[in-house]
């Protein structure tokens, strides 16, 4: 009865055992294909890591350009700037010829009435006289210059209230430094874990360099519509008629 | 007493720009600093500065920061500020006043918009 029982537990356990075989043979194309896959994917694996460490040494060059385009448009409008100082200069300087020209049209034109005061035969020639000097005329053409200049002076306060493109892109460059370098960092650690050293992927990037957050102001934004001004003159208007503890209510809502 | 204005701003061009813009609306006693940092030392060092006109995002020291200072200054707490700057957001407006600035103009400005919150302030102060 025992030697039954035993065979028909041998039995049993051949079944298994031939079950575990037949699991196996449909494991083992599972196993082969996760073999494979990693055979494929190591490659990958590691050229994504190049990919990483290319990209990320490439990032303090992009920075640093970005910084150089900042600075190149700085000095190029501080030249345009020294341009229309000059022209501001000269502008000036004509104006105070023209203003010396009009006295002396005046002068001229005094002289002359008292000079036809006193030698009354002189009497309708004086006209002619008058006439031919061209004084009217030559007035007229220095109101005319005054005017001209006027605009020219009006033209360069433009260019430099355009100018200060130049700030408001500056801050948004900036900010895009920031995001670039932010980048960087998290690439930088990415790197660390997969094995690869920081030192050889951070050339260039020094604590100096860094982008202080408060510098720049991420919205800036060049606009001429005056729309933010206004919003300012009615807050400003609203809280000189309010208490300090209103505007601090406001504030914290 | 003439104005004396302390500009601060980081940007050199804006420097120049409020600058010329001071000098065309008829004010040409200014000095200047390029962030919070030395604002506050040109304050300390020079007496005769009876206005500021401040940036906001500067390192080191923001111009919001310097104005805290200021005000929080037992010897030039008065003194009138004006702030030019690229934030034109509803919150910073307030922040700006909750702060103290006497006025506050978003760039890009214009000589006349700087000559007017100028006249605003000496009108107020």
């Amino acid at each position: 009865m025992d030697n039954q029982s035993n065979m028909e537990q041998v039995f049993q356990k051949l079944g298994d055992l031939k079950q575990f075989f037949v699991f196996g043979q449909k494991i083992v194309p599972v196993f082969q294909k996760i073999i494979d896959f990693m055979h494929d994917i190591v490659p990958l694996l590691e050229n994504v890591n190049n990919s990483i460490h290319d990209s990320t040494s490439k990032i303090p060059k992009a920075a640093s350009q970005i910084n150089n385009v900042t600075n190149a448009t700085e000095v190029a409008t501080s030249e345009i700037l020294d341009i229309v100082d000059s022209m501001s200069m000269d502008m000036a300087r004509i104006k105070n010829e023209l203003m010396d020209l009009r006295n002396g049209f005046f002068n001229q034109r005094v002289a002359l009435e008292r000079f036809s005061e006193e030698f009354k035969p002189l009497n309708g020639t004086y006209e002619n006289f008058k006439s031919s000097l061209s004084i009217d005329e030559l007035e007229s053409r220095v109101v005319s210059l005054d005017s001209i200049i006027r605009k020219i002076e009006n033209d360069s306060s433009n260019i430099t209230i355009s100018l200060q493109v130049q700030d408001i892109t500056a801050q948004q460059l900036a900010s895009v430094n920031h995001l670039i370098q932010s980048v960087q960092k998290r690439l930088a650690s990415l790197l660390f874990d997969l094995g690869k050293q920081t030192d050889a992927v951070l050339p260039g990037l020094t604590s100096s360099e860094e982008i202080d957050a408060r510098s720049f102001n991420e919205h800036a934004e060049y606009d001429r519509t005056g729309k933010h001004q206004a919003l300012v003159d009615t807050l400003i208007n609203n809280s000189q008629k309010t208490s300090q503890e209103e505007i601090d209510k406001l504030f914290t809502k | 007493m003439g104005l004396k204005f302390l500009v601060v701003d980081d940007s050199v061009t804006m420097r120049r720009i409020v600058a010329n813009s001071l000098k065309s609306i008829g004010y040409d006693s200014f000095v200047e600093a390029g962030d919070g940092r030395e604002a506050i030392s040109k304050l300390d060092s020079d007496g005769s500065i009876n206005f500021v006109i401040t940036d906001w995002n500067m390192p080191e020291v923001t111009g919001l920061e310097l104005v805290k200072a200021i005000r929080s200054h037992n010897k030039i707490n008065n003194i009138p500020i004006l702030m030019v700057t690229t934030r034109g957001l509803k919150e910073d407006i307030l922040e700006a006043l909750q702060a103290k600035v006497n006025n506050y103009i978003v760039k890009p400005f214009t000589p006349q918009v700087l000559k007017e919150k100028i006249d605003q302030i000496l009108a107020s102060v």
